[in-house]
């Protein structure tokens, strides 16, 4: 029991001193003053980064991300249905609230992956992610602002142009 | 006695430690690669963008096996994922290297067999889920991506396979 207590106390401060995850963590600055932590929060950021599970709080997500009205704008768009389709066939959907924030954690949802984005359904029109999701349960770990070659920019519904 | 066997075996050690940590191909030798087919690999690049270019998985810069692509990672600086630019040329030969660049000697030696035994290659191994593959199982023996990489292999991509492949969940 002993011995176990001592292995514990020494694998917690490794695992809470990860640097990388640190460093990304602190990369996404304070939280935005007025904006209390909780489902409105942060949008545009990569949830699981912080949603992970790690000591219990803030619960784990398996999915989650922001939808936005447009390319060129960070206006949240609300009321919009995410359909993800799972490796096995399954399918689950989100909503988006106001802050444009989805989230599906883990007690809600397991990805089987690659899981593709069926559709983002809004005022009645679709679009749909012409590529899958490999591992990444975080829109924004991908879809990172500002585009380039590596991120197409923060995801957005825009009916007239190409999907996000 | 006892002493001097025991340094003779160090003298010994000591000797071939020094050959083989001293030992070096010369510098004028080169591996020379049995490469596989140029012309019909745009077809597997596309089936390899499609199913592995995701930019959470091989379409990004850390990965030994880094897949370029128009819906993942671009190769050109201005260019963006998804934003209706075809996958370029440039893209395709990256794609290329970085395959032949896993296992040159093992894959030259798949080739030289016509194929044979294509699970002797990493690349082939993990995404057929006979290796550990974060990314899961993604081919299933006999399916069109299997179709269309093990025929690349054995010298020229099965077209129609390459391209049934791109609807593959």
């Amino acid at each position: 029991m002993k011995r176990a207590t001592l292995a514990l106390l020494a694998v917690v401060p490794l695992l809470a001193c990860d640097p990388v995850h640190t460093r990304a963590v602190d990369a996404l600055g304070g939280e935005t003053p007025g904006v209390p932590r909780g489902p409105l929060h942060r949008p545009g950021q990569p949830c699981l980064l912080c949603h992970d599970g790690a000591f219990g709080d803030p619960r784990a997500f398996a999915m989650a991300g922001t939808v936005f009205q447009s390319a060129n704008a960070v206006t949240p768009l609300e009321g919009a249905t995410i359909t993800l389709l799972g490796a096995d066939g399954s399918t689950q959907t989100a909503t988006t609230n106001a802050a444009g924030n989805f989230y599906l954690s883990t007690s809600e949802y397991t990805p089987h992956y690659p899981v593709h984005v069926k559709s983002i359904v809004s005022g009645g029109k679709s679009i749909f992610m012409q590529s899958h999701i490999g591992e990444n349960g975080s829109c924004a770990g991908c879809h990172a602002d500002p585009s380039g070659p590596d991120s197409p920019g923060h995801v957005y519904f825009d009916i007239t142009g190409t999907p996000p | 006695m006892k002493h001097s066997g025991w340094n003779r075996c160090l003298g010994v050690l000591l000797v071939v430690g020094v050959a083989v940590a001293c030992s070096a191909p010369p510098s004028d030798a080169r591996f020379v690669e049995t490469a596989p087919d140029t012309t019909t690999f745009p077809a597997v690049a596309a089936m390899l963008i499609q199913s592995c270019g995701s930019l959470d998985c091989h379409a990004t810069v850390g990965r030994n096996l880094r897949i370029y692509g128009d819906t993942g990672l671009r190769f050109s600086p201005t260019d963006v994922p998804s934003v209706l630019i075809p996958t370029t040329a440039d893209e395709i030969t990256q794609d290329y290297d970085a395959v032949i660049g896993l296992e040159p000697e093992i894959m030259s030696e798949v080739v030289a067999s016509h194929g044979a035994n294509p699970e002797r290659l990493t690349f082939y191994r993990k995404p057929l889920g006979l290796e550990s593959h974060k990314g899961g199982t993604i081919i299933n023996a006999g399916d069109a991506r299997d179709v269309c990489i093990t025929t690349w292999l054995e010298g020229s991509a099965d077209a129609t396979a390459c391209k049934n492949a791109l609807s593959l969940p």
